[in-house]
């Protein structure tokens, strides 16, 4: 049987490097790799999704022998919760090679930094190993701050400053948390499915090590009051970048906390519970009134993304204090659902605030005024987009948080005020929506022009989908639900 | 194919179709809203003769989608295929010159389906669902004319107010699911104890965002700035209706202390927005402060526990409120405006519609035998069978003496005075849907013994109801008649102009609070972004201290080792030149270095 799962996760660098290696193709060419490589990876995950997972934990298990000595390996495979990460990944990938075939500026860097941000995207959603995953998960970081640093905009050297500062220091305790689990472990190993089924560390070094992963997560994810790179990053970052930071890399937080948090330390986190719980509930809350006073598209679109991490939050700490193993899978479906939902349609609100900004050089919503007019296409696209990302039946984010909000109810019925946000988010939508493209077209932005066949390309496939998780959510839940009604913790 | 699939997907077929062709809008809506009439149409007849039936669709896990046709739904489903397709086909002429036809059509048709899937809805998701999105497409068509002042606004508000609400029955509906462990509607009825008054209070909350109920009433007199055939769906049969539906649907649920707190904001607002109503300057508006006020009788039925009631006046009502707007919308394209100044006399010039608006009101005002004099009587009957009849009894009749008062006032208002008309285009589509719609107005009032026995429920009979309501009609009617609204209202006059907000209604109470909070968030946003690059350089410049110290001090006694590193940083410094691309080829090739490693590692072991 071929190893899908390594091919899927090494084609992208195999890319890059022959990027590297064709140093003076022109600028299509490389493209071309990008986007064919990246097709070829979708391909691959598409391949492993039609394997599908069961009930029986990890499936499509790949294993080489690599430090035995410490007891380190190479082990990748998939289970109901990484699988859709991994396809969203080669989903968003994929069409952001499609949006990026524009840029002229040093393309064979930008390509390769892309590519390996790819391999390091589904390689730490596949690692079994946590030496592997922390590998990956350092790799990642090195490859945004370089595409921040490189390709954003007019305040890109703080922003990189300020990435680098947060990822740097958030990722060491999760470094120790590591070690403290390999120490605990008997024999001594690195692998994450023997820390899974019998979780290595209990009392005060279980929560220890439960608060050095959830400073990592809460970073990356991120959570209040963690969260101030993420607004800096995302205004800075090129919509490319924005595109896979919160589409894809802020899973990397919410995934973590699930698979190391919730999986190895569980006794230590259902006793922080209520603290983790609370946290969400702030972060949700919190990010939607930041969002609310944001004039700048992307500032805004950048902390609904708090606002819907948040309800990921949530949705784990109630799985974790859920007794009844219905609610607690209830949540969980929820969270991973949101997850995928999350990348699905911030990814789309990012792309499309990309291309308004490509168009006029702007993204405060003061400037703009009836644009529905003038560009139809663009302007129904961010409509869809915008009331999915605000919960509208129909659409992505509403299976997602409808399942979250229902666990919460049955398991702490007050932390339901989060539900508060999605009244919120519509307000902030529909004023952005009413300011931007409603009302009388302004003559400066009479000569804008609509999508052009690239941006269709781009667009079309993500709004497709945010209709397709919104109606029939069954497809993803059915792989989600599979591991989570049997998870034990 | 089912039915019920048909009803759903014959309207939202023609959306799609009419999305893709662009073309023939108009041909293609009425086609589908007519394949759907004749579904339910079907569906109505079967549950009336004990056929019902049911679609299961995979939803979320544990919790499958339900559509069902009972004998209510499917009455329900049939009302609302019905005046759906008599305001398309008003709309057909009424939108000749508009030019943005497909989205007005096509939007028109999601309504549709949407309101079609709330009404068959058998599970708490879908009907959730469908809740929403009727709150979505009301959002497009009230802001249909986007680009002319104050209808954004509209629009906006419209949705945020009924999202507000919406969150009670998002709340109502976890509280059922999680009590009754199951999505099934049916089966979450059973509900009984704290649950159920919680989960009933809720879904008043929710009711009373939709249907317009004090104080949430401000919204839809703004929602006026929509093209008229909206306004008609809106008011009558869809989104407005959803209030009113959803408490008859959950009324077995609803326990004591729950009915008359329902009865009690049904009673405000049949007062208050009758009041509004009565002082309005604006044809349109006044239309829509009156349908708040009937749905606030809607709700004193249900307080009374008598829904089949609230059914009889949703179904009179429905097919009364969408003849009145449509006549109304003749009267504006004659005049090119809806305020009751300029519309003086209007309606002489056009007697045939004249006479359908006439007869559309007084049916409203509940003068036998047309239908709303049958269904306004259930209504009072059940308030004075009910044990709080002197709240609720006394309720019901000052709002039928409103009714009365301010449908005569407006038909004085079009009947006398003089001003140029125009003859607009498309009247013969108008004309058309204006007089089914008053036919029904006229007759439904003989199906309802038939809707009685299909839905096996009867009525409390009460001949001093009868009595009361005709004489308070009477009296509201002539009261209207003769003496100026501005003498009737006296001190009030004022309040009623203003629409009754409390200290600035909504704005006050919760925009601006929201706001204030925004603007406390984002100042302590900046604070923490400065604080973290304070602390941030202030690490950088310790580093910078203590390497200066490490190389003025240590630097003698240190090994040529140590020497030879501290250069090659040195090095690397210089290679951090600020060139992006050449730190960029630094990480690619490091980076590929890591991995070389890891491939090398592979292999060897």
């Amino acid at each position: 049987m071929l190893p899908i799962v390594s091919i899927t996760l090494f084609l992208p660098l195999l890319g890059a490097l022959l990027v590297m290696a064709l140093r003076r193709a022109p600028a299509p060419a490389v493209h071309a790799i990008g986007i064919g490589t990246s097709a070829l990876t979708l391909l691959g995950a598409i391949s492993m999704w039609s394997r599908g997972v069961n009930e029986t934990g990890f499936t499509q298990l790949e294993q080489i022998d690599w430090m035995p000595a410490i007891g380190a390996a190479y082990r990748v495979g998939v289970d109901g919760i990484s699988l859709p990460l991994v396809l969203l990944t080669a989903i968003l990938f994929f069409l952001t090679f499609i949006y990026s075939a524009k840029v002229h500026e040093r393309p064979h860097a930008y390509v390769v930094l892309m590519l390996l941000l790819e391999t390091a995207a589904i390689g730490t959603f596949t690692a079994l190993d946590a030496i592997l995953f922390y590998v990956f998960f350092e790799v990642s970081l090195v490859s945004m701050y370089f595409m921040i640093a490189g390709w954003g905009h007019e305040d890109r050297q703080r922003a990189a400053l300020m990435f680098f500062i947060y990822t740097l220091l958030g990722s060491l305790p999760l470094l120790l948390a590591i070690l403290g689990l390999y120490l605990g472990s008997d024999p001594h190993s690195f692998d994450m499915r023997l820390w899974i089924d019998n979780p290595p560390l209990s009392g005060t070094a279980a929560m220890l090590a439960l608060v050095a992963m959830l400073l990592t997560f809460a970073v990356k994810i991120p959570v209040f009051p963690f969260h101030t790179w993420l607004p800096a990053a995302h205004v800075q970052a090129p919509a490319a970048g924005s595109v896979i930071l919160a589409g894809v890399m802020l899973k990397f937080g919410t995934y973590g906390l699930v698979r190391f948090a919730l999986q190895m330390t569980p006794d230590a986190f259902r006793e922080a519970g209520i603290v983790i719980l609370t946290f969400g509930v702030v972060a949700a809350i919190y990010g939607a009134f930041a969002a609310l006073a944001q004039s700048d598209l992307k500032r805004l679109v950048a902390y609904t993304s708090v606002n819907h991490m948040g309800y990921i939050v949530i949705g784990v700490a109630i799985a974790a204090l859920a007794l009844d193993p219905a609610v607690r899978a209830t949540a969980l479906d929820g969270s991973v659902l949101q997850m995928i939902s999350h990348g699905l349609v911030t990814g789309a609100l990012f792309f499309l605030v990309g291309m308004i900004q490509d168009r006029s050089h702007t993204r405060d919503v003061n400037q703009f005024g009836g644009l529905l007019k003038t560009v139809p296409v663009l302007g129904w696209s961010f409509v869809l987009a915008a009331f999915a990302s605000l919960g509208l039946p129909g659409l992505a984010h509403f299976p997602a948080e409808f399942q979250i909000f229902l666990a919460t109810l049955r398991v702490e019925p007050l932390a339901v005020i989060a539900i508060l946000g999605i009244v919120i988010t519509a307000g902030l939508y529909l004023q952005a929506i009413s300011k931007v493209f409603l009302g009388e077209p302004q003559k400066q932005w009479a000569g804008m022009s609509d999508l052009n066949a690239r941006e269709v390309l781009t667009m079309a496939p993500l709004l497709i989908l945010i209709i397709v998780v919104g109606v029939a959510p069954s497809w993803i839940l059915n792989v989600i639900h599979t591991t989570t009604a049997v998870l034990q913790f | 194919m089912n039915l019920i699939a048909i009803a759903i997907l014959a309207p939202f077929s023609a959306m799609l179709l009419i999305l893709l062709l662009r073309r023939m809008p108009a041909a293609l809506a009425l086609t589908g809203a007519t394949v759907g009439l004749f579904a339910s149409i079907s569906l109505l007849t079967n549950a009336f003769n004990a056929v019902s039936s049911e679609i299961l669709l995979p939803g979320l896990p544990d919790m499958p989608l339900r559509l069902v046709a009972t004998p209510l739904t499917a009455l329900l489903s049939t009302l609302v295929a019905v005046i759906s397709t008599l305001v398309l086909v008003y709309a057909v002429g009424y939108m000749k010159n508009d030019s943005e036809k497909v989205r007005f059509f096509a939007t028109m048709l999601l309504f549709v389906s949407a309101m079609q899937t709330l009404v068959l809805a058998g599970d708490w998701v879908l009907l959730l669902a469908a809740w929403e999105l009727i709150g979505l497409s009301s959002y497009l068509l009230i802001g249909f004319w986007y680009r002319r002042p104050g209808v954004r606004s509209a629009a906006t508000r419209a949705f945020l107010y009924t999202r507000s609400a919406d969150l009670g029955l998002y709340i109502a509906a976890f509280v059922l699911i999680a009590s009754a462990g199951s999505s099934d509607i049916a089966t979450t009825l059973n509900t009984s104890g704290n649950a159920a008054v919680v989960a009933g209070l809720l879904l008043l909350v929710a009711a009373m965002g939709k249907s317009a109920q004090t104080p949430l009433h401000d919204w839809l007199q703004r929602a006026m700035a929509g093209p008229t055939p909206v306004s008609a769906l809106l008011h009558s049969a869809t989104l407005v209706a959803a209030g009113a539906i959803l408490l008859i649907r959950t009324a077995p649920l609803l326990p004591e202390e729950t009915l008359l707190i329902i009865g009690i904001v049904g009673g405000i607002t049949t007062v208050v927005t009758g009041l509004i109503a009565l002082g309005e300057r604006d044809l349109k508006r006044m239309l829509a402060a009156s349908t708040s006020s009937q749905y606030g009788l809607m709700l004193i039925a249900v307080g009374a526990g008598v829904p089949l009631a609230a059914l009889l006046h949703l179904v009179a009502h429905a097919a009364i409120k969408s003849s009145l707007f449509l006549g109304a919308g003749v009267f504006q394209h004659s005049r090119e405006s809806t305020a009751l100044a300029e519309l003086e006399g209007a309606g002489r010039d056009r007697p045939r519609i004249f006479v359908g608006f006439a007869l559309a009101a007084l049916a409203l005002a509940g003068i036998p035998p047309l239908s709303g004099f049958f269904s306004k009587d259930a209504i009072i009957a059940a308030s004075l069978a009910s044990p709080d009849a002197t709240v609720l009894a006394s309720f019901a009749l000052a709002g039928t003496l409103l009714t009365g008062a301010y449908m005569a006032r407006a038909l004085r208002i079009l009947w006398h005075g003089n001003g140029q008309n125009k003859r607009p285009e498309g009247l013969g589509w108008m004309g058309t849907g204006v007089a089914v719609l008053v036919t029904l107005a006229v007759v439904l009032g003989a199906t309802f013994p038939d809707i009685e026995t299909g839905l096996q429920a009867s009525l409390p009979e009460n001949t001093l109801a009868q009595v009361l309501g005709l004489g308070f009609a009477v009296s509201g009617l002539a009261l209207g008649w003769f003496i100026p609204a501005r003498r009737l209202l006296g001190p009030v006059l004022p309040w009623t102009r203003q629409g009754f907000a409390i200290a600035g209604g909504f704005d006050t109470w919760m925009v601006r609070p929201a706001l204030a909070i925004a603007r406390h968030c984002e100042q302590l946003e900046r604070g923490l972004y400065n604080g973290v690059l304070a602390v941030g350089r202030y690490g950088i410049d310790i580093g910078r201290a203590v390497r200066l110290s490490d190389e003025r001090g240590i630097d003698g006694l240190i090994f040529s080792l140590v020497r030879a590193t501290v250069e090659l940083g040195n090095r690397a410094r210089t290679l951090q030149s600020g060139l992006i691309h050449r730190e960029m080829a630094i990480t690619v090739v490091g980076t590929a270095l890591i991995f070389v490693t890891l491939l090398i590692g592979l292999t060897v072991y």
